[in-house]
C-alpha cells in the first residue's frame, strides 16, 4: 500500500480520529471471528477436560486428561487419523498432478475459451456432497459406468463385477478419485492463472537456443509457476485434512471403518452420540495432527521452492 | 512451447478437458431421464432410449425438494449479504485507514480459513445450542459469514486499493463525510469486486455440508446437500430420482457461474494466489 497522503484540515475536520473509525469498521468482522474462531477455541480446550455427555442427562464432570489417555488408546482414533493422513498423502499430489495437466491443456490457444473454462469451473461449484453421490453411482457394481467402461475395454470380467463401495481398499480408491476429481479443477484453475503469467519469450527464447519441450517444461514452466503450485497445495492440505463430505456420501465411512476420517468421527461422536466432551478431545487431537502435518508439509514444500 | 499446436491436437485437448468436466453432471442427466426398467437392463445402456421426466416429478414428491432449496437460497443468500457488509466494511479499514497493525488484522482474518473449521463442530453446535438457534436460518448464516469472510476481504482490500485516493478526496471536499464518499463514490467503483466477492461467497455457502447436516437436521430446515442425501433408503437407492434432484439442484449454480465465468475465475485466482 502506498503511505497516506497527509491529511488535509478538512479531513481531520470531518473525521477526528482514524482510529475510531478503523475500530468501528473492523468491529463487525472480529466480533463474527471472536464468536465463531475464538470462543469456540477455548470452549474446545475447556470441553476436552470434562465429560460431557448429553445423552445420559448428568451434568459435566471434570475428569482432568482421562479424555486424552482414552483417546491415545483409541483405535477408532488411529483408524481414522491413518484414513485422514493417507487420504491427504494420495489426494492433494494426486490432484496437483491431474490439475497441472488440465491447466496445460487449457492454457492451449483456442478459439472459444468459454467451453474450457466452464468446464473447469463446473466440478469447483459442484457442491462436494453431490461429487460424492455422483461417484458412488458412478462406482455401483451392477450398473456404475466405471465397471461398465472397465467391461468394455476388456479389463474386467463382466460375470464377477468389481464390487468397489463394498471392500475396504476399493472403497478407499474410489473416495480417492472423486476427491482427485472434484478438487482437481480448482487447482487447475489457480495454475491457469500461474501460466499464463509466464512470458510468451522465454519459449521463444529456449527455443532458438534448441530446448526439447521436455527441458522447457522442467526449466521454465515448473520454476516460474512454483509460487501458483505452492499456493495451490497448502489450500488443497487444509481441505484434505477436513475431508468429510465425500467419504459420508459415498460410503458412510464403511465397509466398517475401513473410510472413516477424523472429521467423521467427530462429527459421529458428537452430533450422533452427543458425547461432547470426547468429541472435543478428539478435536483437539485432529488439529494438533492437522497442525503437525501442515508443518511439516510446508517445510518439505518451502525447500522443494 | 509453440505457438501453432495443429488444430487436431488443440481440438483433441479441450475435448479432454471438456469431457473431464462435464461428463459427471452429463451422466446423471442421461441417468435422470432414464425408466427403472432401463436403469436395471444388461449391458447398461448410455444414451437414455425411452426417456422419461417422472424422475422429475417424483424428486419433487417424494422429498420437499422445494423446500429444501428455498431454505438453501435463503441460507446462502442471507451469509453473502451479510458476509460483503462485514468484509466491505473491513476491508475498507484495511486498505484507507491508517492503522497501526493493518497486517496483523488482514492476516488474523485470513489466518482463519487456515483452521479446521471440522474441529470447531463441536463448540459451535454447543454455542447455537445454548442460543436456542438450532434449526433457523441464523445458525448457518453466521458461520458461513465467517467461512466467507477470508476470501471477500482479500477480493475487496486489492478492489479498494486500486481505486484513486484523490476520488474519494474530490468527495470529502465536496461535503461528503467519510462514509458518505464510502457509499457514494467507492463502492459504485468497486461494485465489480462486490459482486465477484458476492458469487463466491454465494457458492461457498450453497455447498457447505458438514455445518447444514450438525446444525440444522429438522426436515423442514434442511438445506439441498443435506436434503439430497435422504431419498436412498436404508437398503435402497433410487438413482434415477436422485439425479433428477441432483440435477434440479446444481441448475441455478451452474447457470449463475456460466453466466459470470471470468468474474468467478478472477475473484477466485486473486483470492487464491494473495492468500
Amino acid at each position: 500500500m502506498t503511505p497516506a497522503p497527509p491529511l488535509t484540515w478538512l479531513d481531520k475536520l470531518r473525521d477526528p480520529s482514524e482510529r475510531t473509525l478503523g475500530v468501528l469498521l473492523l468491529a463487525p468482522a472480529l466480533l463474527l471471528l471472536a464468536l465463531i474462531v475464538v470462543y469456540p477455541i477455548g470452549r474446545l480446550l475447556f470441553n476436552s477436560f470434562y465429560d460431557l455427555r448429553l445423552s445420559g442427562g448428568s451434568g459435566a464432570r471434570f475428569v482432568a486428561s482421562e479424555n486424552y489417555a482414552l483417546v491415545l488408546d483409541d483405535t477408532d482414533f488411529w483408524n481414522a487419523a491413518k484414513n485422514t493422513v493417507l487420504i491427504t498423502l494420495i489426494t492433494v499430489p494426486g490432484a496437483l498432478a491431474v490439475g497441472l495437466g488440465l491447466a496445460m491443456l487449457a492454457n492451449l490457444p483456442f478459439k472459444r475459451q468459454w467451453p474450457v473454462r466452464l468446464a473447469l469451473l463446473l466440478p469447483w461449484a459442484l457442491p462436494l456432497s453431490f461429487c460424492g453421490l455422483i461417484f458412488a453411482w458412478f462406482f455401483h457394481t451392477e450398473y456404475g459406468v466405471v465397471n461398465d467402461l472397465l467391461q468394455r475395454l476388456g479389463l474386467a470380467d463382466a460375470a464377477e463385477p468389481a464390487m468397489w463401495l463394498l471392500r475396504p481398499g476399493w472403497a478407499f480408491t474410489a473416495i480417492c478419485v472423486a476427491i482427485i476429481w472434484k478438487t482437481s479443477s480448482f487447482m487447475a484453475l489457480i495454475l491457469l492463472a500461474g501460466l499464463q503469467m509466464i512470458p510468451k519469450t522465454l519459449y521463444e527464447a529456449a527455443e532458438v537456443d534448441g530446448a526439447s519441450r521436455w527441458q522447457q517444461f522442467s526449466q521454465i514452466t515448473v520454476p516460474m509457476l512454483m509460487p501458483s503450485i505452492i499456493v495451490a497445495l497448502i489450500f488443497r492440505t487444509i481441505t484434505a485434512l477436513q475431508t468429510f463430505d465425500i467419504p459420508y456420501t459415498m460410503t458412510r465411512g464403511g465397509p466398517g471403518n475401513s473410510t472413516e476420517t477424523l472429521a467423521m468421527l467427530i462429527h459421529k461422536t458428537t452430533i450422533d452420540y452427543l458425547d461432547l466432551g470426547y468429541g472435543s478431545t478428539l478435536a483437539v487431537g485432529m488439529f494438533l495432527l492437522s497442525l503437525c502435518v501442515t508443518a511439516v508439509y510446508l517445510r518439505r514444500v518451502g525447500n522443494a521452492a | 512451447m509453440k505457438v501453432f499446436e495443429p488444430r487436431a491436437l488443440r481440438f483433441i485437448a479441450a475435448a479432454i478437458v471438456v469431457c473431464n468436466g462435464f461428463f459427471p453432471a452429463l451422466w446423471i442427466l442421461f441417468t435422470s431421464l432414464k425408466t427403472e426398467a432401463e436403469l436395471v437392463r444388461k449391458p447398461i445402456s448410455w444414451w437414455p432410449h425411452e426417456a422419461t421426466l417422472d424422475n422429475y416429478v417424483r424428486a419433487f414428491t417424494d422429498q420437499p425438494l422445494l423446500r429444501y432449496m428455498g431454505n438453501s437460497f435463503a441460507v446462502a443468500l442471507g451469509s453473502t449479504v451479510v458476509s460483503l457488509v462485514v468484509a466491505t466494511l473491513a476491508a475498507y479499514a484495511l486498505a484507507r485507514l491508517n492503522l497501526k497493525h493493518r497486517q496483523l488484522i488482514l492476516t488474523a482474518i485470513v489466518a482463519s480459513t487456515m483452521f479446521p473449521l471440522v474441529t470447531l463442530l463441536v463448540p459451535i453446535f454447543e454455542t447455537m445450542r445454548s442460543l436456542s438457534l438450532l434449526n433457523t436460518y441464523t445458525a448457518l448464516i453466521l458461520p458461513y459469514t465467517v467461512l466467507n469472510l477470508p476470501v471477500c476481504t482479500l477480493v475487496l482490500v486489492s478492489f479498494f486499493q486500486s481505486i484513486p485516493r484523490d476520488l474519494e478526496n474530490a468527495a470529502m471536499i465536496d461535503g461528503c463525510t467519510r462514509l458518505g464518499a464510502l457509499w457514494r463514490v467507492v463502492l459504485p467503483l468497486a461494485a465489480p469486486g462486490v459482486f465477484t466477492a458476492g458469487i463466491l461467497a454465494f457458492v461457498n455457502a450453497w455447498d457447505e455440508f458438514l455445518l447444514a447436516l450438525s446444525l440444522n437436521s429438522s426436515g423442514s430446515m434442511r438445506t439441498l446437500p443435506v436434503g439430497i442425501t435422504l431419498y436412498q433408503g436404508e437398503f435402497t437407492f433410487p438413482w434415477p430420482i436422485i439425479s433428477a434432484a441432483l440435477i434440479v439442484a446444481i441448475v441455478p449454480v451452474a447457470v449463475l457461474i456460466a453466466l459470470f465465468q471470468e468474474r468467478v475465475v478472477g475473484g477466485l485466482t486473486q483470492g487464491g494466489l494473495k492468500g
